[in-house]
């Protein structure tokens, strides 16, 4: 009988000084060669249960755990992550604390020397990882040289090189731009297919990886909430967890369609099948227009604005001519690849980077928020970071209502992104209004769909109050609920400039997963929802 | 961000020597620095060490440590004169400090002041090309068979500078983009804030770490390193210098006096071997290089 790769019993975990279970009775077996999907909102336990799974809880975490976790065999009271390690690979969220070494090679050389390998075992183990990554080109390259993509993968690397049957990953695609996300998805499956590695994958864009998973695992609040094939996650999700739910199994269920496909092809198939073909163009919704410049200026102006980054290898163009105007309440998705120049973009416009040519404007003044949001917490309690009216007054511009007591890292992750907007927005506008441009770089690492929503309202609500929103994004989804214009740049220039139905409708990395199932006629799945009603398709004669 | 003090991988002996043969040759300028007073062989090892470094396309990443010395440099000065009260010949006296109160400014409190200062640069110095030219794994392999845990710590603590670094200047960032009206961040509350992350930090790397496999005591095999091009040379070139420093200081060739009044020995003896140290140290540097010229055409 084949031994499970991972066995975990009634587990119940609770952090040192928490008061209540981080996991709470989580039952669950995974099968060798199963790639399984680990789903649930932010903070639902999804990152404590992998690193149960790998030893770090509680051996290295501490705190109080009751039940089993089995890896391979070895139970994880006995043995601790580093002997685990040939039975588990482990890859973190932060791509930065997962690398120990100054170059790549010598990264993943190190777990095959730490345990005693020999010079030959060592050569053929790395250049086959290399290969296996298509990171073979990095392996001279020094760690602190690499992009947060490339850095993802040698981390991957490191815990693959010691060949063991179970991968556990941590959100390893919240970086990265769709592209590189669609890759080391389907890196992953061949991982899986070609040699057997079983994996469980924590994923918030559930959209991305369903397709090539065997199996969802959802939990909630530390309980386990499905566990089954992704053909009926999308109805179970519906019913218990509906921010779980992919927007294609939404578009189906605003539609009235009684189905739950799992893939775009799925889906196109269900609707070839039961509801005909595909259905005729409508006009486009109202709010994907893109909207009239208006008279009173723009918040942002550039004109053929040339921007340089210093490196080792001296000054290298980033943005290389871009012409782009933003007006106020403009809500622009910025997109792109990574390296294309986004957030240099940003960083010129709040006034962090000096342009090396053309010209950039920002009459009212821009106020822009990092990709981490902690960054901006340097005292311990909000009023302390917000002294005086003009604080307050910062506060309500964001519409964050939080005791003046409490300290900024207490506070839910979306609140310490509306504090921090705050921080960097205070005393800009006139009488309490947002400042003339709000620059949000990649607001949503991290944060699961309830949160982007909430996320997309209050940029709506800051752009009804006239600011112009620029919101540097990798969320093909998240930019297709909140933005009025999608400008996607690529080698430092906008490359197309467009409504979100333009833009987002028609690709096939930077689309949607309704504008794919829709052949590019809708975007999100309230949009295709009026488009596949079947009373439309009656209306229609299908 | 790429800290200052970086390694990259570079062209040349001393970018892909092993690291004690590296050591061999930097040791005779680092025993300058640190045992010898006479300004002239200072500033002969602090130019051979800058040159080394040069030659190895080093030069970017030493001159940051030397532009930073040399500010050190000016301020040991400073405090020498202003410290020291002897000396013969008065440039200033009766000067009026608060706190000190009345000091004569010597030119020999200068003198001892500007050879101090000379030492810092020239170590300072022969540091950083060892910085920038010897990958820190191939170190730590080295160490890591005889000193385990000393190889974990150094681990831990040469992946945490960079990423404090990076913290650092994102969060000073984050500092300048603050509205007017939000708090001023102020040093102390973003170093606090900054050590606080650090910690945590930490705390994710040494996860890593025991990931890795660094609690499993198994002791890894001692590397075994093919010979480099160049290293003869070097090893050559290192132990003519180790020669030629000794023997210069044991035959009292190398001295200087700042009190009572400045001494210094400039004899054919002390500017020979001045001049030595240059030749001999870069030679080997000097025919690699001009052989990768010949060879890129």
């Amino acid at each position: 009988m084949v031994e499970p790769a991972l066995v975990i019993e009634a587990l119940e975990y609770r952090y040192p000084g928490a008061v209540t279970n981080a996991l709470d009775g989580i039952d669950l077996r995974l099968e060798p060669g199963e790639l399984a999907v680990l789903a649930g909102r932010s903070g639902s336990g999804k990152s404590t249960l992998l690193r149960a799974a790998c030893g770090l809880v509680p051996h290295f975490h501490g705190g109080e755990v009751a039940g089993a976790v089995t890896v391979g065999g070895r139970s994880t009271r006995d043995a601790g992550p580093a002997e685990l390690a040939r039975s588990v690979g482990f890859v973190a969220q932060e791509p930065e604390t997962q690398v120990v070494s100054t170059t790549v090679r010598a990264e993943l050389e190190l777990p095959l020397e730490l345990r005693g390998a020999g010079p030959v075992e060592i050569a053929r183990a790395v250049e086959e990882t290399a290969l296996a990554l298509a990171i073979e080109p990095l392996l001279g390259r020094t760690t602190d040289s690499l992009s947060g993509g490339e850095l993802q993968r040698v981390a991957l690397g490191a815990a693959l090189v010691t060949g063991p049957p179970l991968l556990l990953l941590d959100e390893p695609t919240s970086q990265l731009d769709p592209v590189a996300g669609d890759e080391l998805i389907a890196l992953l499956r061949r991982l899986n297919e070609e040699w057997g590695v079983t994996v469980l994958l924590g994923e918030h864009r559930l959209e991305r990886c369903l397709a090539a998973a065997d199996r969802v695992v959802a939990i909630d609040r530390g309980r386990l909430l499905y566990d089954g094939p992704p053909e009926a996650f999308g109805r179970a999700a519906l019913g218990a967890a509906p921010e779980l739910a992919t927007p294609v199994t939404r578009l189906f269920q605003l539609a009235g369609i009684d189905a739950s496909p799992v893939t775009v092809k799925e889906a196109r198939a269900r609707l070839r099948a039961g509801a005909g073909p595909a259905p005729a163009p409508v006009p486009r919704p109202a709010e994907t227009q893109r909207p009239s410049r208006r008279a009173s200026g723009s918040a942002l102006s550039c004109r053929r604005l040339r921007v340089e980054l210093r490196g080792e290898a001296g000054p290298r163009a980033v943005l290389r001519g871009l012409d782009l105007d933003v007006d106020p309440g403009e809500r622009v998705a910025l997109m792109g690849p990574n390296g294309a120049g986004k957030t240099t973009l940003l960083r010129t416009a709040a006034g962090v980077l000096a342009a090396a040519g053309g010209s950039i404007a920002v009459p009212d003044g821009a106020a822009m928020l990092g990709q981490r949001p902690d960054d901006y917490f340097v005292r311990e309690r909000v009023d302390e970071e917000l002294p005086g009216s003009a604080g307050r007054a910062a506060l309500a511009a964001v519409g964050l209502d939080v005791p003046g007591s409490a300290d900024p890292r207490d506070l839910s992750g979306g609140e310490r992104q509306r504090l921090a907007l705050a921080i960097a927005m205070a005393g800009r506008g006139a009488g309490g209004e947002p400042s003339g441009l709000v620059c949000l770089d990649e607001p949503t690492r991290g944060l699961d769909r309830a949160r982007k929503d909430d996320l997309a309202g209050w940029i709506a609500e800051l752009a009804g109050r006239g600011a112009g929103l620029l919101v540097a994004t990798h969320d093909v989804e998240f930019a297709a609920r909140f933005a009025s214009r999608v400008v996607l740049l690529a080698r430092g220039r906008a490359i197309a400039d467009g409504s979100p139905l333009e833009v987002l409708g028609g690709g096939w990395y930077f689309a949607t997963e309704t504008a794919r199932v829709t052949g590019g006629r809708a975007i999100t799945p309230e949009q295709g929802a009026g488009l596949l009603a079947p009373d439309v398709l009656a209306r229609e004669g299908r | 961000m790429r800290p200052v003090l970086a390694y990259a991988p570079r062209p040349g002996p001393l970018g892909v020597a092993r690291p004690w043969i590296v050591a061999a040759y930097l040791a005779p300028l680092a025993i300058v620095a640190f045992t010898i007073a006479n300004p002239l062989l200072l500033i002969a090892a602090g130019t051979t060490a800058a040159a080394a470094g040069a030659l190895s396309a080093a030069g970017p990443s030493i001159a940051r440590p030397l532009r930073w010395s040399a500010s050190l440099a000016a301020m040991v000065v400073a405090v020498n004169a202003i410290a020291s009260q002897r000396g013969a010949t008065i440039l200033l006296r009766g000067f009026e400090l608060p706190v000190v109160g009345r000091i004569d400014v010597t030119l020999e409190a200068l003198a001892e002041g500007a050879v101090l200062a000379l030492r810092i640069i020239v170590a300072l110095t022969v540091f950083a090309v060892w910085s920038a030219c010897v990958d820190p794994d191939r170190v730590l392999r080295a160490i890591r068979p005889v000193a385990a845990r000393s190889a974990l710590t150094a681990t831990l603590v040469s992946r945490l500078v960079p990423i404090a670094a990076a913290d650092g200047t994102r969060m000073a960032e984050a500092g300048r983009l603050r509205g007017p009206a939000a708090a001023p961040v102020g040093r102390v509350a973003l170093t606090r804030r900054l050590v606080a992350g650090s910690l945590d930090r930490s705390v994710d790397i040494a996860a890593t770490l025991e990931l890795r496999g660094y609690g499993l005591g198994i002791r890894s095999r001692r590397p075994r390193h093919r010979r480099e091009p160049g290293e003869v040379g070097l090893l050559g070139a290192g132990a003519t210098g180790l020669a030629l420093v000794t023997s210069a200081a044991a035959a009292g060739s190398t001295g200087f006096d700042a009190y009572p009044r400045i001494a210094i020995d400039l004899g054919p003896a002390t500017i020979g071997l001045a001049l030595a140290i240059p030749v001999v140290m870069l030679a080997p540097l000097l025919a690699a290089w001009r052989r990768r010229r010949t060879a890129g055409g």
